[in-house]
């Protein structure tokens, strides 16, 4: 079994996996279909202010698996669906930020500043053209990337890490992310510190379970489904509805309709134009994709600035700010190139490093047959590793995302300007009870309900302190791994105590963890903020 | 006792299918919430599922199955407990569960409060390594051990005690790894964070492959891929890690529905063409049927049995 076989059997795992329906003798197979169902209802949610690919992906998780069922065949058209939720909606949040000078997602905010100026000017087809080819592009770009780094660096991790390196990487990851997601280290910190603490809640090696205090209830620990969609999506539920009530106070008056005039059309001198700033942005985004945590609002900041430099240097007009296509170039692509590479500590080390990724593990985790880590990448010789053909047919499942989303993406892109026009009185009480529902699907106790709203309200108190929800949700997610991993390192290693030292890679990373703290702190001291 | 026990169960394992027709009238008063013990997804869950969805299509039982995952089955023991004992709700562990997990937990329950319902398969529990090592046999294994210690996966605290005693039998210490799932060992084994492991029948195709080798059969009696592996009584254990997956009700669970459920259940697991049938025939070498009053002996003899393990572990 050479490696080519593999990707071969990937291809053909999407392809030829289960049949959806029969169009006149050419049986479309469901995973495609899936995956363009995800793309389509992606770039829907992330033209709607108020909903995030996340929150998308979050809800139709459990509805995916509860039609999908637990077998290995579920894996191909669950990921399918949710990789393209993802990439739809990184170019979705484009839409309302040129036409309506909202962001649709986070990280559209800098799209707002040159793609609303240009829909003033009456471009605004031409400034969702701009937003869509970067985009695809960036897109593109990070997951050739994806595909060709994360198989060598999983082979490396697996031949050179043992179980000690193991356990230091992922105290040397939670550290990281505690660091730099948010301002503040401290914050970070007590983030992550809940997050290990709801996740050893009934887990554990002894038949006891601990920290349940008694009851039944919390003897199997908290649901995983509970505990984050209720940080993560209640509780920005939560915050928007207070966000809401308080914005209902100061009404705005209602924008005047802007005539569209002049070329709309992306012509080929555009293009060669706004490539430097693309392929500068896509880099950058791809880097700072690759490590887990940072997210691609930075990624955005820092593509558009690095754009802006250029741009200013050149001295053309219109600059950035008021009108440039170059500025939705150099934002788009940096943004939207952080999500395949985003997917390279998932799968090369079982981290995930944004909300999208968490959504990806927890669908692996919960369906079963794959375990995003090293072991997927493990060519084998004579049976066939069932997870390395579902890696490639992941890698299949994306290339057709972004098939999808040079083909048709852009025209669906710009027709979707109505989204958002749909109130958010309305879509925030439907998208709770969905997530209500769509839990309840998924465990079928009402504890779980419970559960999500608790967490809801914790999510909540945490953005109002301005602590990022992530760390804790990545740290849940983390924290039996971490504890499994440190006690087979320990056990492994004949019950050394110093186990976290004793090797000087794992020494390594442990010194690289204290570093990472002590910067961070040093910094947030630096900048008042 | 012991021997007397396991020979008796062994006879009547081979006539339990018999007493399939005694309680045919009786239907189940609803729906079926059916209590998995194991990961979503796995070898034993599918197999679960695969029974619940053959009895469906079969009578039109209609079942709900539920994850009540951890502690070695012991949070599913615990909730199913105070369930209505009419055969509505019922619950697949394995008799490791009810036997030395119950024991060690001790959590104010016995067997007793149980009702056995029916066994479905038995494990293939080998001792395993990768063939990249070199070692050939047991005796090639032990030899590297006594040069440095080895370190050895298993997936429960019985076996970790096993794994314990084996050493001490052989003279070598193990660095003993404690993973969660047969799984987890082989990734384990195969990646190299370990150099042995038990698995218990997931390392049949590795083996068929010549990728893995049975180095020894963890059970009584010897492995049906490879034979000529020692036994632990041949490597001077007592203990074995027989085991079986094993179906659970609340205890009292009236007779004839606990019958009519075992007899449902070894019925669609032996007949050729079920799907639960062909998943068991390849993953755990055929079915296993101890029903009834036997499985709850069975269950009763391991809970009794794992003071013994444990005080010869703790020595």
């Amino acid at each position: 079994m050479g490696w080519l076989d593999y990707v071969w059997m990937g291809v053909l795992a999407v392809f030829q996996g289960p049949e959806l329906i029969n169009l006149m003798g050419l049986p479309i197979p469901v995973t495609l279909a899936m995956i363009a169902a995800g793309f389509l209802l992606g770039i829907a949610v992330g033209a709607t202010p108020g909903l995030a690919g996340p929150m998308a992906m979050a809800i139709a998780l459990p509805i995916l698996i509860s039609v999908f069922g637990f077998s290995p065949d579920a894996l191909l058209p669950v990921f399918g669906f949710l990789i393209g939720i993802m990439k739809g909606a990184t170019i979705g949040g484009a839409v309302p930020a040129i036409l309506f000078n909202t962001p649709g997602t986070p990280d559209a905010y800098m799209t707002t500043l040159d793609g609303y100026p240009m829909t003033q000017a009456g471009q605004a087809r031409k400034a969702l053209r701009v937003a869509h080819f970067s985009s695809a592009s960036g897109d593109t770009f990070s997951d050739i990337v994806l595909i060709l780094c994360a198989p060598f660096l999983a082979v490396l991790v697996e031949r050179y890490l043992d179980l000690p390196e193991k356990t230091a990487l992922l105290i040397l990851s939670l550290a990281f992310i505690a660091a730099v997601i948010g301002g503040s280290v401290g914050k970070g910190l007590i983030s992550l510190g809940l997050g290990l603490l709801a996740a050893y809640v009934g887990t554990g090696e002894d038949f006891y379970p601990r920290l349940s205090m008694g009851t039944q209830t919390l003897a199997q620990g908290f649901p995983i489904a509970a505990v984050v969609l209720g940080v993560l999506i209640i509780g920005e539920v939560f915050k928007s509805l207070e966000d809401l009530w308080s914005e209902a106070r100061n009404r705005r008056s209602p924008r005047p309709p802007i005539t569209q005039s002049g070329d709309q059309r992306l012509r080929w001198t555009d293009i060669r134009r706004l490539l430097p700033f693309v392929a500068r942005s896509a880099v950058i985004g791809t880097a700072i994709g690759a490590l887990p945590g940072i997210g691609s609002t930075l990624a955005a900041t820092l593509g558009y600035t690095t754009g802006n430099t250029r741009h200013a240097r050149s001295g053309a007009r219109p600059r950035f700010g008021e009108g440039a296509p170059e500025g939705i170039a150099a934002t788009e692509a940096a943004n939207s190139s952080v999500s395949g590479a985003n997917l390279i500590p998932v799968l090369s080390l079982g981290i995930p490093g944004n909300a999208a990724a968490v959504f990806l593990i927890l669908a692996a985790d919960t369906i079963g047959g794959f375990n995003p880590g090293p072991s997927v990448f493990r060519f084998t010789g004579d049976v066939v590793n069932p997870e390395l053909v579902i890696a490639f047919g992941l890698f299949t499942c994306m290339m057709i995302a972004n098939l999808l989303n040079w083909t048709i993406g852009g025209a669906f892109m710009r027709s979707m300007g109505f989204m958002s026009r749909i109130p958010k009185q309305i879509l925030l009480p439907v998208v709770l009870l969905l997530t209500l529902t769509s839990i309840y699907v998924q465990e079928t106790r009402m504890a779980a309900i419970w559960f999500a709203i608790g967490f809801g309200v914790l999510g909540y108190l945490m953005r109002r302190l301005g602590m990022s929800p992530l760390p804790f949700v990545i740290a849940f997610i983390l924290g039996a791994k971490l504890e499994e991993t440190a006690r087979q390192a320990f056990a492994a290693t004949g019950g050394d105590p110093f186990f976290l030292v004793s090797s000087p890679i794992a020494a390594l990373f442990m010194v690289l963890t204290v570093g990472v703290i002590l910067r961070s702190t040093r910094k947030s001291k630096d900048l008042p903020t | 006792m012991k021997s007397i026990l396991k020979a008796a169960i062994a006879a009547i394992g081979l006539t339990a299918m018999t007493t399939g027709a005694m309680a045919a009238d009786w239907t189940p008063p609803g729906p079926i919430k059916l209590m998995i013990a194991f990961r979503a997804g796995g070898g034993a869950d599918t197999q679960a599922r695969l029974i619940a969805e053959d009895l469906e299509a079969k009578l039109g039982w209609k079942f709900i199955p539920e994850q009540v995952t951890g502690k070695g089955g012991m949070n599913l023991a615990m909730a199913i407990k105070d369930q209505p004992n009419d055969g509505s709700v019922i619950g697949m562990v394995v008799t490791e569960t009810l036997g030395y997990n119950m024991m060690v937990a001790n959590a104010g329950v016995t067997p007793d409060d149980f009702t056995a319902i029916t066994t479905t398969a038995g494990f293939q529990m080998g001792i395993v390594s990768t063939a990249e090592k070199g070692w050939t046999s047991f005796a090639d294994m032990i030899a590297d051990a006594k040069k440095s210690p080895l370190r050895f996966g298993v997936m429960s605290p019985k076996l970790a005690d096993i794994a314990y005693l084996l050493g001490e039998a052989q003279g070598v210490d193990f660095n003993i790894v404690s993973v969660k799932g047969g799984k987890a060992v082989m990734n384990g084994v195969t990646a190299g964070d370990m150099d042995l492991g038990f698995m218990a029948g997931i390392q049949g195709k590795g083996v068929a492959a010549g990728d893995l080798v049975n180095l020894a059969s963890a059970l009584s009696v010897p492995l049906k891929q490879t034979p000529e592996a020692p036994t632990l009584a041949d490597l001077g254990v007592e203990f074995s890690a027989d085991g079986y997956f094993l179906f659970i009700g609340p205890g009292g669970m009236p007779t004839e529905a606990r019958d009519a459920l075992a007899a449902a259940i070894g019925e669609a697991i032996s007949t050729d063409g079920m799907k639960s049938n062909g998943m068991i025939t390849k993953a755990f070498g055929g079915p296993a049927l101890i029903a009834g009053d036997d499985a709850q002996a069975l269950v009763s003899g391991d809970y009794a049995a794992a003071g013994a393990l444990l005080e010869a572990a703790s020595q």
